[in-house]
């Protein structure tokens, strides 16, 4: 436990905000900009509050609520640490396989196949996911957990017509990435991949399956992949746990809508 | 119900009369997002119709997306647009040129604060200095589509007071009022869930999915001279990202 942890955590006696609350805020916020990093130890309630000059009820209790809100976690040997998993995405608005942004992410990646399986569509849902109906209605289905350092971090399904991929469910093994595979037997690249992210609460199945808690909001990103004859080749929607975040860097020159003017001018 | 009109005379089907009703009442904003519509065992009893009319307009108009049932709650009114923008327009929204979209702004809150605990670690404020708090909701035909919450510190924007203008857009503000040179807008997004507050100004339910993007804004000189908290409520924002190969 580094001195400095403790001095970070304040609280100011002339507030209206009861002693708790600030603990609570303020452990909340160093875990949210990652001063407090996950598995980091925090001190003990009793130290906090001795540092503090409160009375021990105060840190309990912020502790107490922290746990339920799960930023932290009591150990066994009655530790508490920061569990809260906060993990950045720099590559969601450029071409990077999920496999490669975990290892760009500092952790371990593996891929855990939850299933596998033709499924036959029907014709209102393969337009909906907009596939060519000269696709036919059978499609390989498959269902894939990343994980980083064995945590789950995404859940993707991905739906491959057949036609496009013959007998791609009795070669793929389901734990390998897949854009490589299909580049490497199938030599189809993809070209364009059309993303729309949002914010949902996960459902019971996804939320187990990502261990995660019950309702727990998540990024859901449907993603539609197309090849180089711009044929759409691969459907696929991923919901991640409620800690993952993604970055993007808005510069200027992509404000053009906002300040028409000023970039008329440069443009003339 | 007396948005709901039925004349047995007309030859038009009962149950098409009933969805029309709804859809007209909707469309003129009679009855709006999240409203609670008749059982359809109270629409029998009023119009004396049967209850498989009643559930096939209901139907109808739940196949539409106008409508949604809620297991053990009843009907309700789900007739809310989504904010569907690319992901690097997501702050502007007066992007969608030509469209009928309008878009209006509700100050809600107007407050100097001495201090917040995670807006003035990014804005690298000393507890004490002064910043200027803004809230307000973005709304689009009544609906909201973002709340945000703005905090611009004094030292870079003194008289704030006499300069703002509630009506005028946040960059205008900062770079034709206050002559900042915006260079780039840092954001990140991240999913939580409502608290009941959020939930109450977006109108949504408490613990529904928000996308909560953090955006600095930064300068020519790379000073961060403002931060911006945006919520956008997750089932009705949509973000488009279009990613080449390489």
């Amino acid at each position: 436990m580094p001195f400095n942890f403790l001095d970070l955590i304040t609280i100011d006696r002339r507030s209206t905000v009861s002693y708790d609350q600030q603990i609570k805020e303020s452990i909340k916020a160093l875990i949210l900009d990652q001063t407090f990093y996950y598995k980091n130890i925090l001190p003990e309630p009793n130290e906090l509050a001795n540092h503090l000059n409160i009375d021990s009820k105060f840190a309990l209790l912020a502790y107490k609520q922290l746990v339920l809100e799960r930023y932290i976690k009591k150990n066994k040997n009655d530790d508490y640490n920061v569990s809260y998993f906060e993990l950045t995405n720099y590559f969601f608005d450029r071409n990077v396989a999920i496999y490669d942004a975990i290892i760009a992410l500092g952790l371990n990646p593996s891929i855990k196949c939850v299933e596998k399986k033709v499924v036959h569509l029907d014709k209102k849902t393969i337009k909906t996911m907009g596939f060519d109906m000269k696709e036919g209605l059978d499609y390989f289905y498959i269902n894939r957990l990343y994980l980083g350092d064995l945590q789950p971090i995404m859940i993707l399904e991905n739906y491959l017509p057949l036609t496009v991929f013959p007998n791609i469910e009795k070669k793929f093994e389901g734990n390998e990435p897949l854009n490589a595979y299909i580049n490497s037997q199938y030599g189809i690249q993809a070209s364009i991949s059309k993303r729309t992210t949002k914010a949902v609460n996960l459902t019971d199945k996804l939320a187990k399956l990502l261990n995660e808690r019950k309702n727990a909001a998540s990024i859901q990103s449907t993603n539609r992949v197309y090849d180089k004859l711009d044929r759409l080749i691969d459907f696929g929607r991923s919901h991640t746990i409620s800690s993952y975040y993604f970055q993007a860097l808005i510069t200027k020159d992509e404000m053009k809508s906002y300040f028409p003017n000023s970039f008329q001018n440069l443009d003339d | 119900m007396d948005y709901i009109y039925i004349n047995k005379t007309l030859k038009t089907s009962i149950y098409k009369q009933i969805a029309a009703s709804i859809t007209d009442a909707i469309d003129v904003g009679n009855l709006k997002y999240n409203d609670k519509l008749p059982t359809e065992k109270e629409i029998c009893q009023t119009f004396s119709v049967s209850q498989t009319v009643v559930r096939m307009a209901y139907d109808q108009l739940i196949s539409e997306g106008k409508i949604k049932r809620i297991k053990g709650k009843g009907t309700y009114v789900t007739n809310r647009k989504n904010y569907h923008t690319f992901l690097h327009a997501f702050y502007d929204m007066d992007v969608e040129e030509g469209s009928n979209v309008f878009y209006h702004k509700e100050l809600i809150l107007l407050d100097d604060i001495s201090e917040d605990y995670s807006a003035y670690r990014a804005l690298k404020l000393d507890k004490g200095e002064k910043c200027h708090l803004f809230v307000c909701v973005i709304k689009s035909n009544q609906n909201p589509v973002v709340l945000q919450r703005i905090y611009l510190p004094e030292k870079y924007f003194p008289k704030f007071k006499e300069k703002f203008d509630k009506d005028e857009k946040l960059f205008t503000l900062i770079e034709d009022t206050y002559h900042y040179q915006i260079k780039h807008l840092h954001s990140t997004f991240s999913p939580i869930n409502a608290s009941s507050a959020e939930a109450l100004l977006l109108r949504i339910h408490p613990n529904d999915a928000i996308y909560f993007v953090r955006m600095k804004i930064v300068d020519a000189d790379d000073q961060i001279v403002g931060y911006v908290y945006n919520y956008f409520p997750g089932e009705f924002t949509e973000f488009e990202v279009i990613v080449h190969a390489i």
